[in-house]
């Protein structure tokens, strides 16, 4: 009801405009921090929050049910790198994401160079889409297909390597392929995604360009160092960065393909039991949140190290943006 | 004329390529019984719905599709309401910390989710949320890339309908529903499809955060299923198939405008 009346006061003498814009900039303050404060309430209890208790339970011996809690210091993290599987966990974890990062960034690349010009021609669109269909598949459902591929006996891989005669493997069961089985379908179901940022960052290349050096002869190969491969530096950074943030918490592929429910997995001898999954397993099954979270903080910090790294290198590196 | 062939053959080839263990799913679940074990594999689905049909009916996972369809709905419905209202605060109006919000919200993106876990399941344990429907829709009820979607759209809206709007008397929360909301269908389209598929796919957080199978979305029960059913790959499969179909029926409809959404919305972040 006060609002008509606000909007006769303009034309009224006793309300100067400067007044009336003293009013509305208020107003607009508490309006703004009404509108953020569902979203900025979420953000706050459920992960801004948590990151900073984090800190708090690492550094203390502390217990779900207990009320009390002692400061320890770094006795957390001196008991964890006491513990032969947390080395081995940050083992597994290298291991997977050397070759996870640049296998998923050089397949994505190839795979965008060779859909490049998909978007244009009819039935294009339909490839680009079927290489995107396994990342929004949920997890769960496609690693019951992928235990059932990497079966030994009856399997769609052994049957492909019987095909070409090549020495069949015991896949998920065995020490030496069991963590590899998991990169198989890790690069399976997300280089779709990244496949599509590169056709993104390639799309925004002027076919001038492109013309141009075909008018001088470039070809294949060399237009590819020459010209792709510098315009699109700044992208490949972003992708090689937000691959390896996500291979280092590879957690549900890992959960599902190697175990269950009841503890088994991260197995066999521990050769799959990664970071993520080592943390969950200290926390949820063996109730030892200080440690967990002494682990993830470890997480944490190598997260940020990588990144930074990256980003030390991609400004050495990568001339162009 | 060749090299066009080899081209068009191998998109062709790596689209089968990519889509052959979700057709599998199809082959499996719908083939005879033991269709698992032949050798050499059998290719061809034969449409036998009858252990889907009766897995739905004489089983507990209409229970389970019945609590995704619930969780995912409710997500989707605070993420758009959380969204267009932080969304249009950021584009519009100017108060103290406009920008520092911009960069708070930003900052959630960069927390690693597994580092995370450990304090998130105390939160949960004291605020009772632990084993419950709140706790599994309430802590995703705020999107990161839903906010910077519809930022991005309200900013694209002239500047004069807003002015309109305030010289009418319509109060903020009017304009947005009333205006600026249908204006930005687009965004409210991709922000329900990208919740969509991040809800129903769901996972970690259920496995950690549940413990009564009452409860469980259709991943986690079918992770459950995985352990008890072991190899028994027709049973398996068609549980699968009904986590997998509402997914790939979506994404079959929409696929465009997802592709689109998706390179466009990663490529925001990188701005």
């Amino acid at each position: 009801m006060s609002e008509p009346l606000r909007v006769q006061a303009i034309g009224s003498p006793q309300y100067d405009s400067k007044r009336l814009a003293m009013l509305t900039r208020w107003q607009e303050t508490l309006v703004g921090y009404g509108l953020i404060l569902p979203s900025l309430w979420v953000f706050l209890v459920f992960y801004y929050g948590p990151a900073l208790f984090l800190l708090y339970i690492a550094f203390f011996h502390w217990n779900i049910f207990a009320s009390h809690s002692t400061f320890v210091g770094l006795h957390n993290f001196v008991v964890l790198v006491h513990q032969p599987i947390f080395w081995q966990s940050l083992l597994n974890t290298a291991y997977y994401v050397v070759l996870v990062v640049p296998v998923t960034t050089l397949l994505a690349l190839g795979l965008a160079l060779l859909l490049r010009e998909a978007a244009r021609i009819r039935g294009g669109g339909i490839a680009r889409a079927m290489v995107f269909l396994p990342h929004v598949t949920p997890v769960v459902a496609t690693s019951i297909i992928w235990v059932w591929i990497f079966d030994p006996n009856f399997g769609l891989a052994n049957t492909a390597l019987r095909f070409l005669h090549l020495p069949q493997l015991q896949w998920l069961a065995s020490v030496h392929w069991a963590l590899p089985s998991v990169m198989i379908y890790t690069v399976w179901h997300s280089v779709g995604l990244y496949t599509i940022l590169f056709l993104a960052g390639l799309s925004t290349i002027p076919r001038q360009v492109l013309e141009a050096a075909q008018m001088d002869g470039a070809r294949g190969w060399f237009t590819f160092r020459r010209i792709l491969w510098p315009l699109i530096g700044p992208i490949t950074f972003f992708v090689v960065v937000l691959v390896s943030i996500n291979t280092m918490q590879t957690f549900s592929q890992i959960y599902t393909l190697t175990g269950g429910p009841h503890g088994g997995a991260g197995g066999p001898a521990f050769s799959t039991t990664t970071d993520s999954l080592l943390i969950y397993q200290t926390a949820f099954l063996y109730l030892h949140f200080s440690l967990a979270s002494a682990m993830s903080v470890i997480l944490f910090l190598l997260i940020l190290g990588l990144t930074l790294g990256q980003k030390l290198l991609a400004d050495r590196f990568v001339f162009y943006r | 004329m060749w090299q066009r062939l080899l081209l068009y053959g191998s998109r062709a080839l790596i689209g089968i390529v990519f889509v052959i263990p979700i057709y599998w799913v199809l082959v499996i679940a719908t083939g005879y019984h033991g269709a698992a074990y032949a050798l050499p594999p059998v290719w061809i689905p034969l449409f036998h719905w009858e252990p889907l049909i009766y897995v739905l009916t004489h089983t507990h996972w209409s229970r389970y599709v019945l609590n995704s369809v619930f969780i995912s709905a409710m997500t989707i419905i605070l993420v758009v309401i959380t969204s267009a209202l932080a969304g249009y605060a950021l584009a519009e109006l100017r108060f103290p910390g406009n920008s520092l919000y911009f960069y708070a919200v930003l900052g959630v993106m960069m927390l690693p989710q597994q580092a995370l876990l450990v304090p998130q399941y105390v939160v949960m344990y004291h605020l009772h949320l632990l084993n419950s429907y709140t706790g599994l829709i309430i802590p995703f009820g705020a999107s990161t890339s839903g906010i910077f979607l519809f930022r991005q759209f309200f900013k694209k809206l002239p500047v004069s309908y807003r002015e309109i709007a305030r010289l009418e008397g319509v109060n903020t929360l009017r304009y947005i529903w009333g205006v600026a909301v249908p204006l930005a269908r687009p965004a409210v389209a991709t922000t329900v499809l990208l919740t969509f598929i991040a809800s129903w796919n769901q996972f970690q957080w259920p496995l950690i955060m549940t413990n009564s199978a009452s409860i469980q979305p259709i991943e986690l029960a079918l992770s459950h299923y995985m352990q008890a059913y072991q190899a028994n790959w027709r049973e398996l499969t068609s549980a699968a198939l009904i986590a997998l179909a509402p997914i790939v029926l979506v994404f079959a409809l929409t696929q465009q405008h997802i592709v689109n959404a998706v390179a466009g919305g990663e490529m925001a972040q990188k701005e």
